[in-house]
């Protein structure tokens, strides 16, 4: 082998505390170096026009940067070595700038390490092999996971661009917890009327097919190969059949049903449309409601329906769909808000979360738009927020900000003297936070324009004074004095937090998620949308607290990497994987229990049983290289040798 | 490559590519200043971390060894570090036995966002490394020559086990033979003092099988070369157990194996048995009573008592029948369960790390690599491609030093964590006599003290604790480092 | 000089330091010492050890074959010399002095003689040391349960392969000089002349041979061996309960099989290293070739080449079975597999026409 070894001086940044002509001279005697050089900047493009001169003018097969991090430049440098002719494989770096260089200005201990760490990379490299990628087919359709307005966004998108998209949508409408909410912050324009549109396209674009009151049960296959199964569960009524006319919910008798949609606000019946504007607009019956159902006694909606779409005997369905891609939308669930003993933990009618306030606001909610408290139906007077119930708070192990709460809390407060001109809204806070277009102007016309009494502190405690209102105790931080505010209703500004059984998705989807069930993306900052797994994506709130436009912006964002991913014809897998050498396997299975992937099968070559990478599945973690007891699978580009040889280069007494 | 004079010391460090090598360079961004002994290797994950890359450098001469990957949940890979952080965790406890300080390998979690943590992971590792000074090498011990005497108790009596029912199982085997290809047992070896194993394919085959303290071969070894054929198995108890931990690895099917049993109370150490019988030309006889065997010897009669003679392994037995059979015979032999340390691990465990290292150059220097342990561990189930002679990959050359003999050994051992029944078979079939079982013992004992008293081979449907991983784990606590 | 030697029981150390004095290496069987059992090893002997008689548990083939040697190093030199490479060859003839072992042991040198020294491509490695090496056996004043020398043309009083034969008497060792080599040995040193105890050592000599249980007459197992070549059933069955390992190889006195390796790196300062290690035929490594193939996947393929080896084809090439019955395949076996029990069954098979 010829070896071609590069010491970069990075200017100053490398060749300030490390002597790079000496290394380059102790470099000249490693095994297989044929060439050496100390160039000043090896990425600059003469730097790079260096090596591929080098390459073709020494007949290099080999080369070694000593220089910068390889998560920086590495891919750079693969290029350079491959429009010279070499496979981007035969490439080797050696970090000897934030691993020596920068860390400290020993300049005899910098250059010996340097030296050593430039052994490692030459022996490395002497084990390495030329890797080439395989291409395969892509099924250009993409599932995307929940029918908020991240899901509809990234829908739409994916289907004006061409790519037919499966939307699962867990409830019996899409438009998730927008379609719940009055106005929307700092506009103030209403939610129905900005979202409703965007639903409304949803069911009527040619590439969009949607499987509402729906779960994904299962995920197989990898990116541009998955497969889907879907549970649509039933709803007892045949929807290709319903007309959504709500004939059936107006005769149901059973009128007791808890009304989910209206956050418990109000009564709804067994079988129930959501609410006006849902999408599709179809009947479902809440079975544990239905005395039908229950008894066996009613049948009043199966009587009523003029289509007779009512079917008590439906059960679900299974369904199976050839994705190539997958957003997931899931969105976000309320932090369960009881354990705080101090805000009654639930037990008073009057302290409600500010998404049920929503519902109070709304003119199609339980109370037609009018604000009127549980307990008594009367109109409120004095309204306390208390913010971060379940955000920044360490004790209940959700330390983190919701992000929204501060907004809406001042749209609430707004929307409340417009409904209530004679009400005070008080607004107890940690922090304001409103970074975001219009947001800080927004909440200054809250406190001025409305005059919302905003108090920096926390409430410990709210209970009832035994007159119809509730004594809400706190403290003012910025005056160092309690206060104390009586109530006639108390709104909690409740955290979020990743969405029921997302965890179990992220199993599914093998992607990871955080100790809060938050799904992970690939990198915080570079690629907030792509996870760890190839071909699924994130938008909105189950990658993280985030609003609107944010969300809206994620499932644009999502649904631009599918046209990326769809705008090739084939896909290339990534050549750094696992493979099996047949003749070693002994097919003990070891591997196939440890990948996380499902990566690794059992086929049969010549009647003998064998493991067998799944090469566009293999993600390259290399946990079945060290579980393999007799070396038979090995991980391209991290071999036990290359290892091994990287080892031996600093231990070998 | 010399380490720089007395200035640095020998440190590597494996860190995922994700977080931690991002983490470094984190550090090396805010020209965070640490000691320059560290070399990085960079891998995909910690998943990826044989543990014995460890001990490769460790053997190689590093005196200090530092893994480091994303925080649990944090994996890249989702799972990596889960599967890293149990086997790291094994081998950072198995270190002492070899007489190697615990403390020259660490393993630990930091971030790509963690340049700080980093700076003072660094810092204090290198910092605890130079305390300890330069590692001891294992081609500067001096071999321990004193060997102490191994102390011997039992937990149950040990016994020649006269009244088993051998007959009632004869005619049992007889019974299910035309069924099966054979059934695997012991008949009388080259003289009356030795037994060796027996495929029985006739019922003439069956006459020729015995019971007894003799039986000291395990012949589940036997049981994966039959994959996917009929065949019956007598056991006895901790022949079940290496049974069940096949079945555990899907290296048998349970609808193949017939398994036949008698109770045990106990084998005979042959090694100590065929030194005190010494040379002979020819075995009179051999006798039994409750508590002995007699051997009589070109005229001379042996008393061999078991309580005095058995395996080591049988003194803790606490699975005298087998764990899982489908014909059993013979009143069951009651234990008394307790803490048991084996005689060889418990000499072991009075030694220092010095003394370790000392007593394994010593005993490693008349291996001459015929690897009987290996092939007569029923567990090995690399076969015919062990890694110890491969070329690639190539962890070992060929040099017979005794660095590469216990390097062996601590492959086995590794390979078996988690997996090990202690059946005893490497250690019996050393012709040399080298008391390796210990190895084995001791990563048995740290898994069983990592993961709920967990023992393999006894519930066949336990996944092994190193092939699983948890995302809590109960007893692996995270280091201040 | 007198070609019988007597040393008085408590002399024998001295005439090891004597030997030891005059810069040869002696090994010697040496007790290691373990937790259950012991072993017994060649092992160089110093001053102050004790000298141990016992039959060993390893054969002394390390003398001439060690388990592991370095037949050369190699370097690879800078372009400056034209890239050429260095070689250094290890060839060492070491004064050597084989103390203790039995006659089967001693059969091991004879046998190893005839491929390594014979012919116009002597192996130098070889050669060097068994130039070097005198070998002074103890004759066995009994036979053994797991002995069978004299199966195989050897005895407990047989003098091949052996430079000096010595005989335990009762007031110490009578040491008669077999050979040239062993005549230079002892020339070199001052004891009593021991032709006049010789007698008792004819005596005991004889004793050995009566003790022993009467062998059988393998002398046509060649031709049966070839008969039952193909016969793959008979040795399946042979070796149902072998695990493959390699005891009964490495244990071995003529087992001489090798296995060449390069380690290390000509390029890097150390340079490369070609290593000569045993080998073992009961590995299925043994004859895996490059591409995979492997001809002999099966135990009973792989004993059925040991055997037939040992007892047909060794024979007919040098004259001589490749097995001197020291018994240590038996006794070191980890399932006992007995070869006299196979060298008598293929004797015995009924053939299958």
């Amino acid at each position: 082998m010829r070896i071609g070894v590069f010491i970069c001086h990075c200017g100053s940044n490398i060749g300030g505390t490390v002597d790079c002509a000496k290394v380059a001279e102790t470099a000249s005697h490693y095994p297989d170096v044929a060439y050496v050089d100390d160039p000043m900047y090896t990425c600059a493009e003469p730097g790079q026009a260096a090596i591929e001169e080098a390459i073709k003018k020494e007949r290099l097969d080999g080369v070694v940067v000593a220089s910068c991090t390889p998560r920086m430049h590495e891919p750079t440098f693969r290029k350079t070595v491959e429009r010279a002719g070499l496979n981007p494989y035969m490439f080797e770096m050696a970090n000897i700038r934030e691993h020596v260089s920068w860390i400290g200005k020993d300049k005899e201990a910098n250059t010996n390490k340097a030296a050593e760490l430039v052994l490692m990379a030459v022996e490395k490299l002497r084990h390495n092999r030329p890797l080439v990628p395989k291409s395969f087919d892509i099924t250009k359709k993409v599932l995307i996971i929940g029918g908020g307005v991240a899901g509809i966004q990234a829908a739409l998108d994916c289907a004006e661009g061409g790519v037919p998209v499966i939307l699962v949508e867990r409830e019996a409408t899409i438009g998730g917890k927008m379609a719940k909410l009055d106005k929307t912050f700092p506009t103030v324009d209403c939610s129905a009327c900005i979202l409703g549109p965007k639903m409304v396209d949803v069911a009527q674009h040619p590439l969009i097919t949607l499987y509402a009151y729906s779960e994904v049960e299962d995920i197989s296959g990898y990116v541009g190969n998955f497969n889907v199964k879907i549970r649509k569960k039933t709803p007892y009524v045949d929807w290709s059949k319903c007309t959504g006319c709500g004939a059936c919910t107006e005769k149901c008798p059973s009128k007791n049903t808890p009304d989910s949609f209206n956050e418990l606000m109000g009564k709804t019946t067994a079988i129930t449309i959501a609410f006006p504007q849902a999408i599709p607009k179809k009947a479902v019956i809440n079975a544990p409601y239905c005395r039908k159902l229950q008894s066996g006694k009613c049948g009043v909606c199966a009587k009523i329906c003029p289509t007779g779409a009512i079917n008590y005997t439906m059960e679900d369905e299974i369904i199976s769909e050839d994705v190539g891609s997958i957003i997931a939308a899931t969105g976000y669930d309320l932090v369960d808000w009881s354990v705080y003993e101090e805000y009654g933990g639930g037990k008073y009618p009057d302290v409600i979360t500010a998404l049920a306030y929503e519902r109070l606001l709304n003119a199609s909610g339980p109370t037609g738009g009018h604000i009127k408290r549980p307990s008594d139906g009367k109109e409120p007077k004095n309204i306390v927020f208390i913010q971060c119930v379940g955000s920044r708070d360490r004790s209940i192990g959700r330390p983190y900000c919701s992000a929204f709460c501060c907004m809406y809390t001042a749209k609430q407060a707004v929307l409340t003297k417009d409904h209530l001109p004679d009400s005070q809204s008080h607004i107890f806070y940690m922090d304001i936070r409103a970074a975001g277009k219009l947001y800080d102007e927004f909440t200054r016309r809250a406190m001025e324009e409305y005059g919302t009494n905003y108090i920096r502190g926390r409430v410990s405690a709210v209970y009832p004074d035994g007159n119809g209102q509730y004594v809400v105790m706190g403290a003012d931080t910025l005056l160092g004095e309690p206060i104390e505010i009586k109530a006639d209703l108390v709104v909690l500004s409740v955290g979020i937090e990743a969405s029921a059984g997302a965890p179990a998705l992220a199993e599914k989807l093998r992607i990871s998620y955080d100790s809060y069930g938050f799904f992970m993306e690939s990198h915080v900052k570079l690629k907030p949308v792509e996870t760890n797994t190839a071909g699924v994506f994130l938008a909105g709130c189950c990658q993280g607290p985030k609003d609107i436009p944010a969300s809206v912006a994620q499932g644009s964002a999502a649904a631009a990497k599918v046209l990326d991913l769809f705008s090739h014809e084939k896909l290339q897998s990534n050549p750094q994987i696992a493979n099996v050498d047949i003749l070693r396997c002994v097919d003990c299975k070891k591997c196939i229990m440890c990948c996380p992937f499902g990566a690794i099968e059992e086929v049969s070559v010549r009647g003998v049983n064998k493991a067998q990478v799944i090469e566009t599945v293999c993600q390259g973690c290399g946990i079945c290289v060290a579980t393999c007891p007799q070396g038979a699978i090995q991980l391209s580009h991290s071999t036990d040798n290359q290892i091994l040889a990287e080892v031996n280069a600093l231990c070998q007494s | 490559m010399p380490v720089l004079k007395d200035k640095e010391l020998r440190i590597v460090g494996f860190l995922c590519n994700w977080c931690s090598y991002g983490g470094a360079d984190t550090a090396g961004v805010a020209r965070a200043t640490q000691p320059t002994d560290l070399r990085i290797i960079r891998v995909p994950c910690t998943g990826r971390v044989d543990p014995l890359f460890v001990l490769k450098a460790l053997f190689g001469g590093a005196d200090g060894v530092l893994v480091s990957g994303c925080h649990p949940r944090d994996c890249h890979y989702s799972v990596g570090n889960y599967y890293a952080r149990r086997r790291l965790e094994v081998i950072k406890r198995f270190l002492p036995i070899l007489g190697i300080d615990d403390r020259r390998f660490e393993y630990t979690w930091v971030s790509a966002s963690e340049g700080q943590r980093w700076q003072e992971v660094v810092t204090d590792f290198t910092a605890r490394i130079h305390k300890l000074g330069q590692a001891p090498r294992l081609a500067d011990a001096s071999p321990m020559l004193k060997i102490a005497e191994l102390a011997l108790s039992s937990l149950h009596a040990l016994g020649s086990n006269l009244s088993a029912p051998l007959d009632e199982l004869k005619a049992a085997i007889k019974a299910k033979l035309p069924d099966l290809e054979c059934v695997i047992g012991w008949q009388k070896g080259y003289d009356g003092a030795h037994a060796v194993p027996l495929f029985m394919k006739t019922p003439e085959d069956v006459d020729k099988l015995i019971w007894g303290p003799l039986n000291v071969m395990n012949p589940a070894v036997y049981l994966p070369d039959f994959k996917g054929r009929k065949i019956g198995i007598v056991v006895k108890g901790c022949d079940s157990r290496s049974v069940v931990e096949l079945l555990q690895e899907k290296l048998i099917n349970r609808e193949d194996v017939t398994i036949f049993s008698l109770p045990c109370e106990g084998t005979l150490d042959m090694g100590r048995v065929n030194e005190k019988l010494g040379r002979y030309t020819k075995i009179d006889k051999v006798n039994f009573d409750e508590a002995s065997v007699y051997i009589t010897a070109d005229g001379k009669e042996h008393r061999f008592c078991i309580t005095e003679y058995a395996q080591g392994k049988c003194y803790g037995c606490v699975t005298p029948g087998a764990v899982l059979a489908d014909v059993v015979f013979g009143k069951p032999v009651p234990v008394s369960p307790g803490k048991f340390t084996p005689p060889e691990l418990a000499m072991l465990d009075s030694m220092s790390l010095e003394e370790r290292m000392g007593f394994w150059k010593a005993q490693m220097d008349r291996c001459i690599r015929c690897y009987a342990c290996r092939n007569a561990c029923p567990m090995c189930v690399c076969r015919d491609y062990c890694i110890s002679d491969s070329r690639n990959p190539h962890w070992l050359d060929q040099e017979a030093t005794p660095e590469n003999k216990l390097f062996f050994q601590t492959i086995h051992a590794v390979h078996l964590a988690g997996r090990c029944t202690g059946c005893g078979e490497c250690q019996r079939a050393c012709p040399v006599g080298i008391p390796i079982l210990a190895l084995r013992q001791h990563i048995a004992r740290t898994v069983s003290e990592l993961f709920d008293e967990y023992k393999s081979g006894m519930n066949q449907n336990a996944v092994p604790p190193l092939l699983t991983y948890a995302t809590e784990e109960k007893n692996i606590h995270e280091r201040d480092l | 000089m007198s070609k019988i030697r007597f040393v008085k029981k408590e002399d024998l150390a001295g005439f090891l330091a004597y030997l030891r004095q005059r810069d040869i290496t002696v090994l010697a069987p040496v007790e290691k010492p373990s937790a259950s059992k012991s072993a017994i090893v060649f092992a160089p002997w110093e001053k102050g050890m004790p000298v141990l008689l016992a039959k060993a548990t390893v054969s002394p083939k390390n003398a001439v074959l060690p388990e592991c040697e370095a037949l050369f190093t190699f370097r690879q030199t800078r372009e400056e010399n034209n890239g050429e490479m260095d070689f250094s060859e290890n060839i060492n003839g070491k004064p050597t002095v084989v103390f203790g072992c039995r006659p089967c042991d001693a059969r091991g040198f004879a046998a190893f003689d005839k491929p390594f020294l014979s012919g116009i491509y002597p192996d130098p490695y070889y050669k060097a040391k068994r130039d070097g090496l005198t070998v002074i056996s103890l004759t066995c004043n009994s036979g053994c349960e797991t002995c069978f020398c004299h199966w195989v043309g050897g005895g407990p009083t047989s003098p091949i392969g052996s430079d000096v034969l010595m005989t335990e008497i009762e007031e110490g060792f009578v040491l008669q000089v077999m050979t040239p080599r062993g005549q230079t040995l002892m020339n070199a040193t001052s004891h009593y002349d021991g032709t006049d105890r010789f007698g008792k050592v004819d005596a005991l000599r004889k004793a050995a041979w009566t003790s022993l249980v009467p062998a059988p007459n393998i002398m046509d197992a060649p031709a049966k061996l070839a008969e039952a070549f193909n016969d793959i059933e008979f040795w399946h069955e042979m070796t149902d309960r072998c695990l493959s390992c390699g005891a009964c190889t490495y244990f071995c006195p003529t087992c001489y099989c090798f296995n060449i390796t390069d380690e290390g790196e000509a390029q890097s300062k150390k340079g490369g290293r070609r290593l000569r290690s045993w080998d073992n035929c009961m590995s299925s490594l043994y004859t895996r070739e490059a591409s995979g193939h492997n001809p002999r996947t099966r135990k009973a393929q792989r004993m059925r080449n040991r055997v037939s080896h040992k007892f047909w084809t060794f024979p007919e090439n040098w004259g001589t079975f490749l097995c001197s019955g020291c018994g240590r395949c038996i006794t070191n076996c980890p399932v006992c597999l007995d070869i006299r029990e196979i060298v008598v069954a293929a004797i015995n098979r009924k053939s299958a026409q």
